[in-house]
């Protein structure tokens, strides 16, 4: 029988309806009846990344489906502005690890489910870890963790084991707006393949903060950037989340905005550009999520197709979403296996193309190291090697790289080196 | 810097709300707050739409509900607590645990029944703002969308509709007109027609003995405004015309520059368009001017309409556009060029906004005409039908599903399954019911078949899944509805939770 102990009847009466039976859609190859329900509610083992806005209603509606063997991995803790959608803390709970207080909740609220909590980041854990579990949903704030993950799942793959791949579901949201995908690691395109679908992130050139400010914004950054270490020197970091670090900020940037006759700055929007705060509400999160949880049980049950494979919702005018497949890219540096051809100027220096580097879209890199088969072009750390390399920053790449050569990118940001195929222009 | 940090700092209440008020401001939290729901049956779906809700704030909810929670409902449902919750009131249930999420909202629950309140007490409604009903019984459902629809001061009602992977909602209301739609569209510059005091200002300045550094900084605005005038001056006062004269007029513009890198003018030419796009009032505000309220305005009409009739009458007068908006975007400029430059903006936006109120014919609040005049360009009126109007017109209905097929077919299966009296109909009772629906001889749609074949595959489900993702979009919706902002549906939204998709009918 496919129950468990702690099971009752007709505990699972309105999803059995979907397990019993086919519906017009569904692959001939499911086999309705007891054995699904049975892998879905005690083999299946799936993990949460992320128990913040999309997190908390992810482990609820696994914990519903009767996914009962869930792990979640966090690594922040309950602070007061996640009350208004995470659902599953309370004032009494904030500067608690939301990975704990998120499993002691559901394993209270839905009987017989095991939710096992880690209160720390994705990095700490290794392959075998990762190997363990039949699926993947990611409900992330973060660019980074998101294609840490990604790539960390593409590489898990080994075409000689089919259980390695690890099917990845992720999540992300913005106020009204938000999308769902399915990434079958190496199969479809990946985190990767789609990094110049992102916003590029506003940024304010030094000159205007400096010197011509003419927004409540460019007041906020000069007091941020340019005042707090100039005042404090290196030693004290400015801590987003500390409120007398933004009311400080805050004082800096009014009286500036005074000097400069401009208007606009609030506390608010002081922590707002300052943290880069994202508006978030609970009903987008619930759409999203529960995207991905129901591509989870399709995929876990085979009872219908799962998205193919890219969801994107606006909610600001009527409802508007479109379903697509986004197409795998070839010079993916992650699941592509070629590398991107990178025609530059025969005048760029190795700082230049740094600095290119960081501003592309589709790379978006922080300190990257570049090194050729044959020289070490530029290198981030450790301090002697950085030392040896920084002569390098100001010499012309074609010094250095014949046309056609390749520059290999590491950064430690990113668990995957970027392979460039340069031309000079 | 000796300002008292508690000063400034936000509030316990700002801070937990800090994310939401981010899209809507206090404005739109107040009016949550003032909010009372009616949610009809304590299902996983009502559960799941209440949550999105009670979190942010809403200020009442009552949940209806005269059942006991059963064994399924302990399954799939989060608001229960599971096995401990079977026998008792679903509605007392669902309310004390939705309570937990936030301490500022007030819950009840009302275990009376509702075809007794139909019956009996049809003014138990007019204490709400908003009635929400998931998979109620078609009879009942009839009277109730009958009862609320006939009287336009009782509340709106949203209809949601389940089975399986799929699902429906509808929101019946008579008129929603929007200030904030949040428009991405941004108002004008005006720079074809630019206001005295700016054109004054930008022939005022001396181009060419400029300082260099000066130079670099004048504003595309005024660069433009310059620019323009002198073309006119030499064309017979018309504007560039021809794709020719708009080339010559953006090779004048980089003429201009004494320094081959400066942006300010390589920001002009890029927005050199401004110059021959006449600036008018945009076609879909114009159309507002017929709303047949404008031609029986009266001091008990809502306050929008007064506006929008002052809004007609200041188009008619030259320069023929909307008031003129104080925000300036940002541009390439120093501070003293960009700050002098929305001083005239802000000092004309003034001016026009009095001329505005002076067409006023009935007092209106100041910050709502305030609101009114800078969210002009984006102003928007709904007008919604009675729930079921287009399931009882069956030519609009076979036209409906033609133009959207997919969402089409999905409204035709759920709507057939409510039709239908058996609680596990055959895939031939719901087609012959969906083919009633429609003018006979009405071929059925392709995408039929997959609809209804899921139908009655699980046709009385309610899957958490699909109630989560249904209770995520009805909350959208109700709180644009309660906001008064951004832009609700105006008809069915139909969901596929196989394919994963949305679509409107």
């Amino acid at each position: 029988m496919a129950t468990t102990s702690t099971d009752w009847p007709d505990r699972y009466y309105d999803i059995d309806q979907i397990l019993e039976k086919p519906g017009p859609r569904t692959d001939p190859d499911f086999l309705a009846g007891d054995g699904v329900k049975e892998f879905l509610r005690t083999k299946a083992k799936i993990l949460v990344i992320g128990a913040g806005g999309l997190g908390c209603e992810i482990l609820a509606n696994l914990a519903l489906t009767g996914f009962k063997d869930i792990h979640v991995i966090d690594m922040d803790t309950i602070d007061i502005s996640n009350l208004n959608r995470q659902f599953l803390f309370r004032p009494k709970d904030v500067g608690r690890p939301k990975a704990i207080v998120a499993a002691e909740f559901i394993m209270n609220r839905v009987p017989g489910v095991q939710v096992t909590p880690y209160y720390g980041k994705i990095q700490d854990k290794g392959d075998d870890y990762y190997l363990q579990f039949n699926l993947v949903i990611c409900g992330l704030d973060s660019v980074e963790a998101r294609r840490w993950m990604s790539a960390t799942l593409v590489n898990l793959v080994d075409p000689e084991n089919p259980e390695s791949l690890k099917p990845l579901i992720d999540g992300g949201t913005e106020g009204f707006r938000g999308q769902a995908r399915v990434i079958l690691p190496t199969i479809t395109s990946c985190y990767e393949c789609s990094l110049d679908m992102l916003n590029k992130p506003t940024a304010f050139p030094i000159c205007t903060i400096a010197n011509t400010p003419r927004q409540p914004e460019h007041c906020i950054e000069w007091a941020s950037v340019l005042e707090w270490p100039r005042i404090h020197g290196p030693d004290k970091k400015l801590d987003n989340d500390d409120p007398e670090h933004i009311t400080w900020l805050y004082n800096l940037a009014s009286a500036r905005a005074k000097e400069f006759n401009i208007e606009g700055v609030t506390w608010s929007l002081t922590q707002g550009v300052v943290k880069n705060i994202i508006p978030a509400i609970a009903s987008t999160n619930a759409i999203i999520a529960a995207s991905c949880c129901n591509e989870a049980f399709k995929i876990a049950t085979s009872s219908a197709a799962f998205l193919n494979n890219y969801f994107m919702l606006i909610g600001t005018d009527g409802v508007y979403s479109y379903t697509f497949e986004h197409e795998k890219r070839d010079d993916c540096p992650v699941c592509g296996g070629s590398s991107l051809d990178l025609p530059i100027s025969s005048e760029m220096t190795v700082e230049q193309l740094i600095e290119l580097l960081i501003e592309r879209q589709d790379v978006q890199i922080k300190k990257p190291s570049l090194s050729s088969d044959s020289t070490q072009i530029y290198l981030q750390a450790p301090p002697d090697l950085e030392a040896a390399t920084r002569p390098n920053l100001t010499k012309k790449v074609q010094d250095l790289v014949a046309a056609g050569g390749e520059i290999t990118v590491t950064s430690r940001s990113l668990p995957f080196s970027l392979s460039l195929r340069i031309s000079y222009t | 810097m000796s300002t008292d940090s508690a000063q400034v700092q936000p509030d316990n209440k700002t801070r937990r709300y800090d994310r939401q008020l981010r899209l809507w401001a206090a404005s739109g939290q107040t009016a949550l707050e003032n909010a009372r729901l009616l949610v009809i049956s304590g299902s996983a779906t009502s559960t799941s739409i209440l949550k999105n809700l009670v979190l942010p704030g809403v200020g009442h909810f009552t949940i209806l509900d005269s059942t006991p929670v059963t064994a399924r409902d302990a399954g799939n449902n989060f608001f229960l607590e599971g096995t401990s919750s079977i026998g008792k009131s679903r509605a007392q249930e669902a309310v004390r645990l939705l309570l937990e999420l936030n301490d500022g909202v007030e819950g009840q629950a009302d275990t009376s029944n509702l075809e007794h309140i139909l019956d009996s007490n049809p003014s138990y409604f007019s204490a709400f703002t908003l009635v929400i009903a998931h998979n109620l019984e078609p009879k009942l459902l009839e009277r109730l969308s009958a009862l609320l629809w006939a009287d336009d001061t009782l509340p709106m009602l949203v209809v949601v509709t389940s089975a399986g992977f799929l699902g429906e909602f509808y929101i019946q209301f008579h008129e929603h007109p929007i200030i904030e739609s949040h428009s991405e569209n941004t108002p004008s510059l005006r720079i074809d027609k630019a206001f005295p005091a700016l054109q004054e200002y930008a022939s005022s300045l001396d181009f060419a003995n400029m300082d260099p550094t000066e130079h670099g900084h004048i504003t595309y605005v005024v660069i433009l405004v310059r620019a323009l005038a002198d073309w006119k001056a030499a064309h017979d006062g018309k504007p560039p015309q021809t794709y020719e004269e708009k080339k010559l007029f953006k090779e004048g513009l980089q003429s201009m520059k004494v320094k081959f890198d400066e942006e300010n003018f390589d920001e002009a030419e890029a927005q050199a368009y401004r110059c021959w796009t006449e600036t008018k009032v945009p076609s879909d505000i114009s159309a507002l001017f017929q709303d047949p309220q404008l031609g029986t305005l009266s001091s008990t009409s809502p306050p929008f309409f007064h506006l929008l009739d002052a809004l007609r009458k200041f188009s008619l007068e030259p320069p023929h556009t909307l008031p003129l908006t104080s925000s300036l975007p940002d541009m390439k400029a120093n501070t003293t060029n960009y700050i002098e430059l929305q001083k005239l903006y802000k000092a004309r936006a003034e001016e026009e906004k009095e001329k505005f109120k002076s067409l006023l014919s009935h007092p209106v609040d100041d910050a709502l005409i305030d609101s009114f005049v800078k969210n002009a360009h984006g102003l928007k009126v709904l007008r919604g039908k009675q729930y079921g109007t287009l399931d009882k017109d069956p030519a609009a209905l076979a036209s409906a599903i033609l133009a959207s097929p997919k969402a089409g077919a999905t409204h035709l299966a759920l709507s057939a399954l409510a039709r239908v009296s058996s609680s596990s109909p055959t895939e031939e009772e719901l087609t012959a019911a969906a083919q009633a629906l429609l003018p006979p001889g009405t071929e059925l749609p392709e995408e039929f078949e997959n609809a209804v074949g899921e139908i009655a595959r699980s046709p009385t489900a309610d899957l958490p899944n699909t109630a989560a993702f249904l209770g995520g979009l009805v909350a959208q919706e109700v709180i644009k509805m309660i906001t008064k902002q951004y832009v609700p549906i105006e008809s069915y939204c139909v969901i596929d939770l196989v394919e994963t998709w949305t679509g409107i009918i």
